[in-house]
C-alpha cells in the first residue's frame, strides 16, 4: 500500500515534468519540423539556474511561498535569454537534411554540458531545503506526501492548460497552428514566419527550463540529468506519437509510472524498463499510440 | 555522341586521374605505415587507436554515407568488441585472430535482430532506436556487476598472434611493433574490402535507397534486405574496431557504449567527410590526435568539439576530404 | 493473355469514395490511355493497380498474383514497372547510375557484392541502350538533380523501361514537357516498348492528341467510376464521355 501510493505520486510527479518537456519538443517539431536533441540540456540548465536563483533568494530571506514563482520565473528568464540565440543558429540549417539538424542539436548538447561544468562545476548540486518547506499531506499513519509534489503537479497542469488554451483560443495560437500546417501559406498571408519560429522555439525551451527548475528541489542537479531526460522525453514522444499533445500526456504518464515503479520495485531495471517499452511500442505501433494519422 | 562500350565510371578514370586519385590514399597509408619510425611511442599508440576507429568508421560510413541511416548508437558494437576481448583474454584465450573471429560472430548475431527492428524506420526514429539500444547495453553493462564488472569493467590482457611469437616482448613493444603492423594490414584489407563492396551493386543500390526509397523499391531493389546487410556489415566493422581500440586501453568498460562515444564516431565521420570513401580514415586520425592535444590543453574539450561540430555542420558538411580531394573519384 | 486484372475495386478515404466498383482487365498488346478530369481517381487507380495503395474492397492481380501481397520489389521482379506523376528521381545519382539500378534488377545482379559495377558490361550496355533511346546519351554522367523538370520526368520513365517489364504504367509521362517534344517522347516510348518487348502500356494522359494518336484502348474515369472503356473510335462516338472529359466538341482530323 505504501509502495503503491509512493509509486502513484512519484509517477504522476515525474509524468508532470516530463509532459512539460515533451510538450516543448512536440511544438517545436510540429512547427519547425526540428527534433531538438538539446531539450535535455535546457532541462538541465533550468535545474542549475533554478538552484542558483533559489540560493540568491534565500540570501534575501524570501518566504517559502515565493519559491515556486522564483523557480518558474528563473526558467522563463533563461528561456528568453537562450531561446532566440539558439533558434537563430538553428535557422541556418532549417532547409537542410534532417540528419544535420540532429547533429547540430547534438553539438549543442556537448556545448551545454561543458557550459554547465564551467559555471556550476561537475559535482551534483542540490537546492536549499525547498522540498519539505511546504509541509506534507498526511494520508495515512505511515504515508505522507510532500506537498511540493502536489504543488508541482498542479503547476504543471496549470501550465499545460494555459498552453493548450493559448494554442486553441488565442490569435497567436492560431497563427502557430497555421504555420505548422502550411508554412508557405502562412507566409503568403503575411505572417512573419521567422518571428513565429523564434517564439515557438523559445516557448519550447521555456517548457524545458521550467520543467527542470520545478523538478530540481525533489532531487539534485547533475550533469547526467540532461541525457537521462532526452531518453525519457523521446520515449514519451515515441509512445504518444510525434506531433500529438494528448499522446504526449499518455506517454508521459506511462513513462513516469514505469520509472517510478522501477525505482521502488526493481532499481536495476529502471533504465532497462524504459528502453524495453520504447522498443516494444516501436515494434507494435511505430507511429505511436495516439499519433495524428497524417 | 560517343557510344563507347567501356563502362561509364571507368571511362572517367583515365590513367592520369587514376594516379592522382590514388595519391592521397596512398600517402595516408604510407604515413601510417611509417609512423612507428617517425613518432614516439605515445603517438604510435594513438595511431593504433586511430586505426581501430578508422575500421569502425568504414562501417559507419556504409550505414550513414551510403545508405543514409544515421545511427546514434554505433558505439554499442565497439563495446561488444571490447567486452569480447575482455572475456576471452580473462579466460586465458589471448589469440588475436580468435578474439576477432568470436567478436565478429557475436556482433553479427546481435546485429541481425537489432537491425531487423531498426531498419524499418528512418531518420529520427532510426537514430533514437539505435541510441536506445546502445544505452540499453550501457545500463546493462553498468548495473549487472557480477556479469560485466559494472563500472569497473573487465581487464583486457595483451593478445598473442598466431604467426608471430610475441613472448619476451613487453606490451609497449608489441603495440608499437608486430601488433601495430598486424592491425595496419587488417586496416588495408578491410579498406579494400569496403571499396569493393561500395563499388559493387550493393553500393549503388544502397545509394539509391538513400536517395529515394520508394523509387528504389519500384526499380526492384529490396530495401529492407539491403539496409539490413549494410547494418550488419557496419556492425562487424564496428566490432572489429572495438577490439582494436580497447587493446591499448587494456580495459572494457561501460562508457564505451555511452551515447557520447556514438557521438564521437559521428563527429569523426563528419570531420573526415562522409561523402568521401576515405573520409573515415582521415577523420579518425585527425580526431584522435586532435583530441589528445586538446585534452592536455583544456578540460573543456566537449565545448571545443561542440563548437567545431557546429562549424562543420553549417559550413563544411562534406568534411575535410571534400576540401582536399575535389576530384571525388572516391566519392559516394 | 491477361496480364493485369482488377475486380470490383473500391477505395475509400474516410468518407470520400475515390474508386467505386472498378473492374478491368489489361491484356497483351494493349496501349491504354486512362483519361478523366482532375480528381477523377486516375492516379488512385494506378496506385491500386501497382500495389502502392491497398483497396478497401476488391482485388488486383498481376499474372495471377495479388499485387497487394507482393509489394513493389516483387512486382518489379515479376515484370511490372511504373513512373510517377510527381518527379521521382535519385537526386545524387547520375543519369547512368539511375538506369543502372533498374538494369541490375533486371539482370538479377543485385547480389553481386564483390564484383565492380563499373566493369559490369551487361549493365552498362543496357544503360547506354536505354539512354540512347531516351536521348540521354551525352548526359549519362550528369547528376539527376541538375536535369530540367522534363528530363527528370523522362529519366523516371527511362529507368522504368530499363527494367524490361512486361507491363508499364506511366503517370502523365509527357507533362512538364513542351508540346513539340511531347510527340517525340511518345514516339520514343512506343519505339522503346517495342524494342524491349513490353507487352502492355498503361498511361494516364491529359493530352487528347496523344490519347487518340497512340493508344489502342481508352478508359475514361469519372468520379471514381469507369465511364467508358473501349477503342478510340468507340470513345469518340460517345458524346457523353467527350463532353464530360474533353469538355467540348473534339475535332481532330
Amino acid at each position: 500500500m505504501l509502495a503503491s501510493a509512493n509509486i502513484l505520486v512519484g509517477g504522476v510527479f515525474h509524468a508532470a515534468v516530463l509532459f512539460l518537456v515533451a510538450a516543448g519538443l512536440q511544438i517545436v517539431f510540429g512547427v519547425q519540423k526540428i527534433v531538438n536533441l538539446a531539450c535535455g540540456s535546457f532541462y538541465a540548465l533550468g535545474a542549475y539556474f533554478g538552484i542558483s536563483a533559489l540560493a540568491w533568494a534565500a540570501a534575501f530571506e524570501v518566504p517559502a511561498i515565493a519559491y515556486i514563482p522564483i523557480l518558474v520565473g528563473s526558467g522563463l528568464l533563461l528561456a528568453i535569454v537562450l531561446g532566440p540565440s539558439v533558434e537563430r543558429l538553428l535557422r541556418l540549417i532549417y532547409d537542410r537534411d534532417e540528419h544535420f539538424q540532429i547533429l547540430l542539436t547534438f553539438a549543442l548538447v556537448l556545448i551545454f554540458e561543458d557550459a554547465i561544468r564551467l559555471i556550476w562545476g561537475a559535482v551534483p548540486l542540490q537546492t536549499i531545503n525547498v522540498y519539505f518547506a511546504f509541509g506534507e499531506l498526511r494520508i495515512a499513519r505511515d504515508l505522507a506526501i510532500p506537498n511540493y509534489n502536489l504543488i508541482v503537479i498542479g503547476a504543471a497542469a496549470l501550465i499545460s492548460a494555459a498552453f493548450g488554451w493559448m494554442l486553441r483560443r488565442t490569435r497567436f495560437g492560431r497563427i502557430v497552428r497555421a504555420t505548422a500546417e502550411n508554412k508557405q501559406m502562412s507566409e503568403a498571408l503575411c505572417v512573419d514566419v521567422s518571428k513565429v519560429y523564434m517564439a515557438v522555439f523559445t516557448l519550447g525551451v521555456a517548457l524545458g527550463t521550467v520543467g527542470g527548475a520545478l523538478v530540481v528541489p525533489a532531487g539534485a542537479a547533475s550533469i547526467d540529468m540532461g541525457v537521462e531526460l532526452i531518453v525519457d522525453a523521446f520515449a514519451v514522444v515515441i509512445i504518444g506519437g510525434l506531433g500529438s499533445m494528448p499522446g504526449a500526456l499518455i506517454g508521459a504518464l506511462i513513462v513516469g509510472f514505469v520509472r517510478s515503479a522501477a525505482i521502488w520495485l526493481y532499481p536495476e531495471f529502471e533504465l532497462l524498463a524504459i528502453y524495453v517499452i520504447v522498443i516494444t511500442v516501436l515494434i507494435v505501433r511505430p507511429q505511436g499510440l495516439l499519433a495524428r494519422t497524417a | 555522341m560517343t557510344t563507347s562500350t567501356a563502362p561509364i565510371a571507368a571511362r572517367t578514370a583515365s590513367a592520369g586521374t587514376l594516379k592522382r586519385a590514388l595519391a592521397l590514399p596512398a600517402l595516408l597509408f604510407l604515413v601510417i605505415f611509417l609512423f612507428p619510425f617517425i613518432a614516439g611511442p605515445h603517438y604510435v599508440i594513438l595511431m593504433f587507436s586511430a586505426m581501430g576507429y578508422a575500421i569502425a568508421l568504414l562501417g559507419l560510413n556504409l550505414l550513414f554515407g551510403y545508405t543514409g541511416l544515421l545511427s546514434l548508437g554505433h558505439a554499442m558494437f565497439l563495446a561488444i568488441g571490447a567486452y569480447t576481448a575482455g572475456y576471452m583474454t580473462s579466460t586465458r584465450i589471448t589469440n588475436f585472430e580468435l578474439i576477432l573471429l568470436v567478436a565478429v560472430a557475436i556482433g553479427a548475431t546481435v546485429a541481425v535482430p537489432i537491425g531487423l527492428l531498426c531498419i524499418r524506420y528512418v531518420k529520427i526514429y532510426f537514430a533514437m532506436l539505435t541510441l536506445a539500444f546502445s544505452m540499453l547495453l550501457y545500463s546493462f553493462l553498468f548495473k549487472f556487476y557480477h556479469l560485466t564488472g559494472g563500472d569497473e569493467g573487465i581487464r583486457i590482457k595483451a593478445p598473442t598472434l598466431t604467426a608471430w611469437d610475441l613472448s619476451g616482448l613487453d606490451t609497449l613493444s608489441v603495440l608499437t611493433g608486430p601488433l601495430y603492423y598486424y592491425v595496419f594490414a587488417l586496416l588495408v584489407l578491410l579498406t579494400a574490402l569496403m571499396r569493393c563492396l561500395t563499388g559493387s551493386s550493393l553500393g549503388l543500390q544502397l545509394r539509391a535507397i538513400r536517395e529515394n526509397q520508394q523509387k528504389a523499391e519500384y526499380l526492384g531493389v529490396n530495401v529492407k534486405r539491403y539496409r539490413l546487410v549494410a547494418f550488419v556489415i557496419a556492425a562487424v566493422y564496428g566490432v572489429l574496431g572495438g577490439v582494436i581500440i580497447a587493446i591499448p586501453v587494456g580495459l572494457a568498460d561501460p562508457t564505451i557504449a555511452y551515447w557520447v562515444q556514438s557521438g564521437n564516431l559521428i563527429f569523426m565521420l563528419l570531420l573526415g567527410g562522409y561523402t568521401n570513401f576515405l573520409g573515415p580514415l582521415l577523420g579518425a586520425v585527425v580526431f584522435i590526435f586532435f583530441q589528445d592535444q586538446l585534452m592536455s590543453f583544456t578540460e573543456y574539450w566537449r565545448l571545443t568539439f561542440g563548437v567545431i561540430l557546429v562549424m562543420i555542420v553549417i559550413f563544411f558538411p562534406n568534411g575535410l576530404m571534400a576540401a582536399l580531394d575535389r576530384r571525388r573519384w572516391w566519392s559516394t | 493473355m491477361t496480364l493485369l486484372q482488377a475486380q470490383n475495386v473500391r477505395k475509400l478515404y474516410g468518407g470520400f469514395c475515390a474508386l467505386d466498383d472498378v473492374t478491368l482487365t489489361i491484356n497483351d498488346g494493349e496501349h491504354v490511355s486512362i483519361i478523366g478530369p482532375n480528381g477523377a481517381g486516375k492516379t488512385t487507380l494506378v496506385n491500386v493497380l501497382t500495389g502502392l495503395v491497398r483497396p478497401t474492397a476488391g482485388n488486383v492481380t498481376f499474372k495471377g498474383y495479388n499485387v497487394v501481397n507482393l509489394g513493389a520489389v516483387r512486382l518489379a521482379r515479376l515484370g511490372m514497372a511504373r513512373s510517377f506523376q510527381l518527379v521521382n528521381i535519385f537526386p545524387e545519382l547520375s543519369v547512368g547510375e539511375t538506369i543502372a539500378v533498374a538494369a541490375i534488377s533486371h539482370l538479377r545482379h543485385g547480389e553481386r557484392f564483390f564484383s565492380s559495377t563499373a566493369r559490369n558490361r551487361p549493365v552498362w550496355e543496357i544503360v547506354e541502350r536505354v539512354g540512347a533511346i531516351f536521348g540521354f546519351s551525352g548526359k549519362l554522367d550528369q547528376p539527376a538533380k541538375i536535369l530540367s523538370q522534363g528530363d527528370k520526368k523522362l529519366l523516371d520513365v527511362a529507368s522504368a523501361f530499363a527494367l524490361s517489364p512486361e507491363i508499364i504504367l506511366l503517370d502523365e509521362p509527357t507533362s512538364g514537357v513542351s508540346t513539340a517534344d511531347k510527340s517525340t517522347i511518345m514516339r520514343v516510348l512506343v519505339q522503346a516498348a517495342r524494342q524491349m518487348g513490353i507487352k502492355a502500356i498503361i498511361q494516364i494522359e491529359h493530352d487528347m492528341d496523344i490519347v487518340f494518336g497512340y493508344s489502342n484502348r481508352i478508359i475514361a474515369v469519372h468520379n471514381g467510376r469507369i465511364l467508358a472503356d473501349g477503342s478510340p473510335a468507340s470513345i469518340r462516338a460517345r458524346a457523353d464521355v467527350m463532353a464530360t472529359i474533353v469538355g467540348r466538341q473534339y475535332d481532330h482530323a
